[in-house]
């Protein structure tokens, strides 16, 4: 799934936190987007999910233009190929991890007979396995992050987006989390596009890297 | 997860706002089916006295076996005529005697000769009653006295649509009321879970996705509402049947069960669920904006 940023601009108010914007994320990259606080890394995120529309330009997930698409569904579609990972989680407080995990097999329709097995292997693939049954109330963070990372990955998704996923773990989980990015990225040719200020894992790990300024965008 | 577990999740986690909305559409169909078999027992009572003699002309003493025929034929020429009836003055005292075996004092100074002859009359368009009436009216010589069910008729005509008419705004209001509980109560609910849907949808799910919980949610107090609000009716009415039966005498106020009942309840069953797929469904949609 190819990403395409298209001169975007996209503004809160008086503040400017992209002006024409170009990047082009082929499928199969592993990106790293770095930068200060407040220069946009989650709004990045946010556009491509179409969570929040550009000022100008256009984004091009898959070939289509998010602010252009004729079907209203369309953005459902594109959506239900993207993994992501939070960086407040994003778990429904209600529903313990195990359905958390169900609940977007249903949504991305995964095949009935397969789901209890796919939600196993992720379980264990994040090292979850006696917590599945447990409300997000009743974990750390690291487990909140790591159970984010379950969901994520429970839909074999083409892009896996993950927005400051190593912000609440310690090294040791932190670098556990990455090497399961790279996995997947080199197992099944997954996107992987990756918000972060750990410059360690930038340094150690030959990736494509994005750099944000504050206010203005500087684009490496 | 599949919906209806979704959905009875819901339902479990608000269960005082669940019970409120079953609740209002219990007692909207408790109150239907009360009226409905009212309605039933009033058509009874009205049928009855419509297919009972509704004009009894008593003719005066003395007449000849030629004029009584007479008037025997000149009643059967009126139009829609349904059954024509001559009760001699013997017959009379029969059935006067019939009437009261339990009281023999009132029966024993009795004798045919005191009292009257007389034709019960009735027919299937009652205006023909109207005019039999007022012809036989000016028959002094050979009428004593002419009695005309309209009043009774006319009475419970009134009263039945009196009941009809009420029953309809009653139940308009209690289904208005149904459906505003649910239409709130799913919004609150949507409220409620606005970060869920705002995941949910973040995840890729449709807006119908995330509408389905919802509106199954209304299907479902509904269909329980309507069914508890028909069996417990039920219920209660025939467990009375015998009592009120018996009070209505010799009219059957409320019948035995018949292929009427079942598909009451199966028709109340869709209207439950109309009533709660479309406050549901209007509700998901006036609230989910994201």
């Amino acid at each position: 799934m190819e990403i395409v940023f298209d001169k975007v601009t996209k503004n809160y108010g008086p503040i400017s936190v992209f002006k024409d914007l170009n990047l082009k994320i082929e499928p199969g990259d592993f990106i790293f987007i770095t930068g200060p606080s407040g220069s946009g890394k989650s709004t990045l995120i946010k556009l491509i999910l179409n969570q929040i529309k550009p000022n100008s330009g256009d984004i091009l997930v898959d070939g289509k233009a998010l602010n252009h698409l004729k079907k209203k569904n369309e953005i459902d579609k594109i959506r239900r190929k993207i993994g992501v990972i939070f960086q407040d989680y994003q778990l429904i407080n209600d529903l313990t991890i195990e359905e958390n995990i169900a609940l977007i097999l249903d949504i991305v329709n995964y095949p009935n007979a397969k789901r209890l097995s796919r939600i196993d292997e992720v379980i264990k693939m994040v090292k979850l396995q006696h917590r599945h049954f447990l409300f997000p109330s009743q974990l750390s963070g690291g487990e909140l992050q790591r159970a984010s990372l379950a969901r994520a990955l429970s839909i074999e998704p083409e892009v896996i987006l993950a927005d400051e996923p190593t912000g609440n773990l310690d090294p040791t989980n932190a670098w556990n989390l990455i090497k399961i990015l790279q996995n997947i990225n080199k197992k099944y040719k997954t996107t992987i596009i990756m918000t972060t200020h750990n410059m360690d894992f930038i340094e150690s790990l030959d990736k494509k890297v994005i750099k944000l300024g504050k206010s203005e965008h500087e684009n490496t | 997860m599949k919906i209806l577990n979704l959905t009875l999740h819901h339902i479990r986690r608000s269960p005082f706002q669940s019970l409120v909305a079953f609740l209002t559409v219990f007692i909207c169909f408790l109150i239907l089916n009360s009226f409905i078999f009212l309605n039933r027992g009033l058509s009874s009572v009205l049928s009855y006295f419509e297919t009972k003699p509704e004009i009894t002309i008593f003719l005066k003493d003395g007449l000849d076996e030629a004029t009584v025929q007479a008037v025997q034929k000149e009643l059967a020429g009126y139009p829609d005529i349904k059954e024509i009836r001559y009760i001699s003055k013997e017959k009379a005292l029969s059935l006067y005697k019939e009437m009261n075996k339990d009281n023999p004092l009132l029966t024993e100074m009795v004798t045919a000769s005191i009292l009257p002859a007389s034709f019960e009359v009735s027919a299937y368009n009652p205006k023909v009653l109207e005019v039999i009436a007022q012809s036989f009216s000016a028959k002094s010589q050979i009428v004593d006295e002419i009695i005309y069910q309209k009043d009774i008729i006319q009475s419970l005509l009134t009263w039945t649509q009196v009941i009809r008419t009420s029953s309809i705004v009653l139940i308009s209001i209690f289904v208005l009321i149904a459906f505003l509980v649910i239409f709130t109560l799913i919004g609150m609910k949507i409220t409620n879970r606005k970060d869920e849907i705002r995941i949910s949808r973040l995840l890729g799910a449709s807006k119908f996705y995330v509408k389905k919980p919802f509106i199954l949610e209304g299907i479902i107090y509904g269909s329980i509402g309507s069914f508890f609000g028909f069996i417990i009716s039920f219920l209660i009415i025939y467990n009375l049947r015998d009592s009120i039966n018996f009070f209505f005498q010799p009219i059957t106020f409320i019948y035995a069960l018949t292929i009427f009942e079942p598909l009451l309840l199966l028709a109340e069953i869709f209207a439950g669920i109309f009533i709660g797929l479309s406050a549901s469904w209007l509700g998901a949609r006036r609230y989910i904006k994201w």
